[in-house]
């Protein structure tokens, strides 16, 4: 059958689904309760190229048939877009405007986080998430987060992190309750900055 | 000396205990088996499934019987049920053109193509009691077959012979059969609501809800007389298309009643009068059910025909937030739960209240008391 | 641990771990990260019909579904209390489908649901609570339509909440609300806080604890995430305030709990005693003593002078 070859190349999704679910997605509520903080993978998954570990785990937990991908160039493997489509039955879209999560490098071209959906005043939900594949997260004090989640603050890092993604997220920020959320996703940790975050660059 | 109540656990496994012993009742009468229920109180099993939105005979007289008798609870019991269903695939649309007909009747035409027949109804019955069907001394009779076999060709009268004149408005909007439809069960309702999620939703909901809404548009609280075109009661096959096979196979019959009204007309001066319509769709044989859908829907679709909204069955957002008997129930039931953290806040409030009234007026009195001290003897 | 969890007496039937399929979760899962992600504000989402009534919790039991994992402990209360009905048939209901630890006592829960109480102790950073909610809409008696109540928060169309509260107090001389006490969200979001007593508005301010609220009949889940700004609408000639009480807990004295009328007589006698039980039980355990406590003196006397 046609199925049994496909699957041969694939490879395997969350080893326990309900749990490993679950575990991911605790450390995604806890990472948008809390931005800035910074979380370990919970599970270990199967990689595809083009995409990193927490990534890969993000969508396993949180995309499926109601919800549309968008990949970055640089992320559209065939083997993650085999990946996403096997596991999570999700729609990959290469219309940026119609993501729900749209997937990227931080070394990619950025200038499409613009058209991302930001939801409406009465819909501000509708909005899409980034989840931006990142080399390092640390507490070094390259930014200053205030906010909710944030007792006082909190200090974040991300290495090489663009100077025209704090214009866009300046931006954003201001939509608010419309705007993007973001994920931070090294190939170990996961940490999220949520559109009420107020972010001063030092 | 006080001792909080505890046992809450004992006390709910006792309760159910009770509740199984009184649904069984007398145990020297003869359990009732589902199979009866299934064949000799079809209407309520239909009335289960029609509103647990889930077509499935033998678990509806399980619900039935397990809610002893209470259909709402045993809707209950079905929605709760059908909500752990995975799907398999979703129907193509059914052919209600094709029902094989049990029952189908105008008020429109005196006569009509396929005939008036009159099949299975309670409308001409008087309502007399039937002391045999108590002493179980009911006489078996076949009812008697027709001369002559049920009219293959039996048109739907509004969209066969009035549609002919261009007399109607057209249904679907043209065009429009293939859009998605609509889910209420899978997504939460947005308004204003397209008439897909507005007919779901009268369909599965409460009977007697719609049919008061259905008759209060009748007295005035809408504007939109309504003739009936045409009810049909029969059943249709179910068909889907697997991906993988290309074709649609039939996956089952399903028994249902249809209602189409023939409303007040619209048109101008200049653009050619045409009726409006309403559309009542349900399982089972619930003619009550159907017309008063139809009825409903015509009224709910008051902003399309520009009419002026002057009833509750006109506001599409009150009909659909109250019509759902599952939800009603259980929110008006809730205030059975205890609530004596919040009625404690009122109680202080209100106590402290008294008391400053109380104060008021007492100072009010020693004033008028000292102002005028002649009057005070 | 299995992932599916058998529950009929034959076995026969498995239901997915915490009841709800995978599909249900990731949706409820993803209107959570919204709901965080914006405080306050009201997310929709395709609640499921669950098998027990709406306006039990149906809300509160699918957030908690949602959340909850294997290595999690649950507690459950009702009016602050684990041993109300209610509260033990979801309890239950979590045992049973998620196999999961339950406790009734407050600090070792990781998830605290709850309906109509906020616990009286302090919450942590690892503990997540989770609101039953009836009508989330905090407007919603001020204007019945979604369309229009949705407009106002779009907006942040206020006014006829403060007028509201403003006419009850030219007619009380007092904000006439004692439960479901509106405050605003991070100066953004008017919100309802469930019907819990304006006593636990205070306590929703800068929380460590992750406070997520479902409601299931109206299909609406919001969140505060930890330390976010939470006030009670009130105007500068009446500040808001919590309830207070003349009398202490009868069973451990405690002063500063939220207390419940228990009625002992027809006589008009009563006592009062903490509405949170573990927090109660606790402070007994730890020698508190309120007057009406059986190993009281008072207790005793009070009781023999009943008798009389």
């Amino acid at each position: 059958m046609t199925l049994q070859s496909q699957t041969s190349e694939l490879l395997p999704g969350f080893e326990h689904t309900a749990f490993d679910s679950n575990a991911v997605f605790r450390v995604l509520l806890d990472a948008l309760s809390r931005p800035g903080r910074i979380y370990d993978l919970p599970v270990s998954v199967a990689t595809p190229d083009g995409l990193n570990a927490t990534t890969t785990a993000t969508l396993l937990a949180m995309a499926d048939m109601d919800t549309t991908i968008w990949l970055s160039p640089s992320c559209k493997t065939k083997a993650a877009n085999d990946h996403l489509k096997f596991h999570c039955g999700c729609p990959i879209s290469d219309d940026v405007v119609m993501a729900d999560f749209a997937v990227a490098r931080m070394d990619d071209d950025l200038s499409f986080v613009s058209r991302l959906s930001v939801g409406n005043a009465e819909y501000p939900d509708q909005s899409a998430t980034l989840i931006l594949m990142v080399d390092e997260i640390s507490n070094a004090p390259a930014m200053k987060l205030t906010g909710p989640g944030i007792k006082d603050s909190h200090d974040l890092e991300i290495k090489n992190l663009p100077a025209s993604f704090h214009v866009w997220r300046a931006e954003n920020h201001h939509l608010f309750p419309c705007g993007v959320d973001v994920i931070f996703t090294s190939p170990t940790q996961i940490v999220a900055l949520s559109r009420t975050t107020r972010i001063e660059v030092i | 000396m006080y001792v909080a109540v505890k046992g809450g656990e004992r006390a709910i496994n006792n309760a159910h205990r009770l509740l199984a012993e009184q649904r069984r009742g007398d145990k020297k009468v003869a359990e009732i088996q589902t199979d009866q229920i299934e064949q000799q109180l079809s209407l309520s099993v239909t009335r289960v499934m029609a509103e647990g939105s889930l077509y499935d005979r033998d678990l509806a007289a399980l619900a039935i019987k397990q809610g002893r008798g209470d259909l709402i609870e045993a809707i209950f019991l079905m929605r709760a049920y059908r909500t752990t269903l995975p799907r398999f695939a979703f129907s193509k649309p059914i052919k209600t053109a094709e029902m094989d007909v049990s029952r189908r009747i105008s008020a429109t035409f005196k006569d009509l193509p396929g005939g008036q027949i009159l099949g299975p109804t309670f409308d001409y019955t008087h309502r007399l009691l039937d002391f045999t069907l108590m002493a179980n001394g009911e006489e078996l009779l076949d009812a008697p077959s027709g001369d002559q076999p049920v009219d293959e060709h039996m048109p739907r009268v509004l969209d066969d012979i009035l549609n002919d004149e261009g007399l109607i408005q057209d249904e679907p909007v043209p065009g429009d059969d293939t859009a998605p439809v609509a889910d209420l069960t899978r997504e939460p309702i947005k308004f204003p609501a397209g008439r897909d999620l507005r007919l779901q939703n009268l369909s599965r909901g409460d009977e007697g809800f719609v049919l008061a809404l259905g008759y209060s548009t009748q007295r005035g609280y809408a504007n939109s007389h309504a003739f009936v075109g045409e009810i049909r009661y029969g059943t249709v096959s179910v068909e889907i298309e697997p991906e993988e096979l290309g074709f649609a196979i039939d996956i089952g019959d399903i028994e249902l009643t249809e209602c189409e009204t023939v409303n007040k007309f619209k048109g101008s001066k200049t653009k050619l009068p045409q009726f409006t319509r309403g559309y009542g769709l349900v399982f089972g044989q619930n003619e009550r059910k159907a017309i008063s859908m139809a009825l409903v829907d015509r009224a709910m679709r008051a902003d399309e025909m520009g009419e002026q909204i002057m009833g509750p069955a006109q506001d599409s957002e009150f009909v659909m937030e109250h019509s759902d008997n599952v939800q009603s129930t259980g929110f008006v039931e809730h205030i059975k739960l205890p609530h004596y953290v919040d009625f404690q806040g009122e109680l202080e409030l209100v106590r402290r209240m008294r008391t400053e009234v109380e104060e008021r007026l007492a100072k009010l009195e020693a004033e008028s008391a000292q102002s005028q001290p002649e009057a005070a003897e | 641990m299995e992932q599916t969890v058998n529950y009929s007496a034959d076995g026969a039937t498995a239901y997915n771990f915490a009841y709800l399929d995978e599909q249900t979760k990731r949706m409820i899962r993803r209107a959570l990260l919204k709901a965080v992600a914006i405080p306050a504000y009201q997310v929709p989402f395709a609640g499921r019909e669950m098998p027990m009534p709406y306006g039990w919790g149906t809300g509160g039991v699918q957030v908690t579904a949602a959340v909850i994992g294997p290595n999690d402990t649950l507690k459950v209360i009702d009016q602050g209390a684990d041993d109300t009905t209610n509260a033990v048939s979801i309890r239950q209901f979590f045992a049973k489908t998620a196999n999961v630890a339950t406790t009734e006592k407050t600090t070792e829960a990781s998830i605290i649901q709850t309906r109509h109480r906020i616990p009286e102790k302090e919450l942590r950073e690892d503990q997540v609570l989770v609101y039953q909610v009836p009508i989330p809409e905090p407007l919603r008696f001020l204007e019945p339509r979604e369309t229009e109540t949705r407009k106002m928060h779009a907006l942040e169309e206020y006014g006829l909440m403060h007028v509201k509260l403003y006419e009850d107090i030219a007619r009380h001389g007092h904000i006439a609300t004692t439960y479901a006490y509106p405050v605003m969200v991070d100066d953004r979001y008017v919100m309802d806080p469930s019907p819990t007593p304006k006593f636990d508005n205070p306590k929703m301010n800068d929380m460590a604890a992750l406070q997520l609220f479902g409601a299931g009949r109206e299909k609406r889940i919001y969140a505060l995430p930890p330390y976010t700004k939470v006030k009670s609408l009130d105007f500068e000639d009446h500040p808001f305030e919590v309830q207070t009480w003349k009398d202490e807990c009868g069973m451990c004295g405690a002063h500063d709990s939220y207390l419940d009328e228990v009625i002992l007589d027809d006589q008009g006698n009563r006592m009062f005693v903490c509405s949170d039980t573990d927090y109660c039980t606790e402070r007994q355990e730890a020698g508190h003593r309120g007057p009406q406590h059986h190993d009281q003196p008072l207790g005793n006397a009070a009781r023999e002078k009943a008798a009389e």
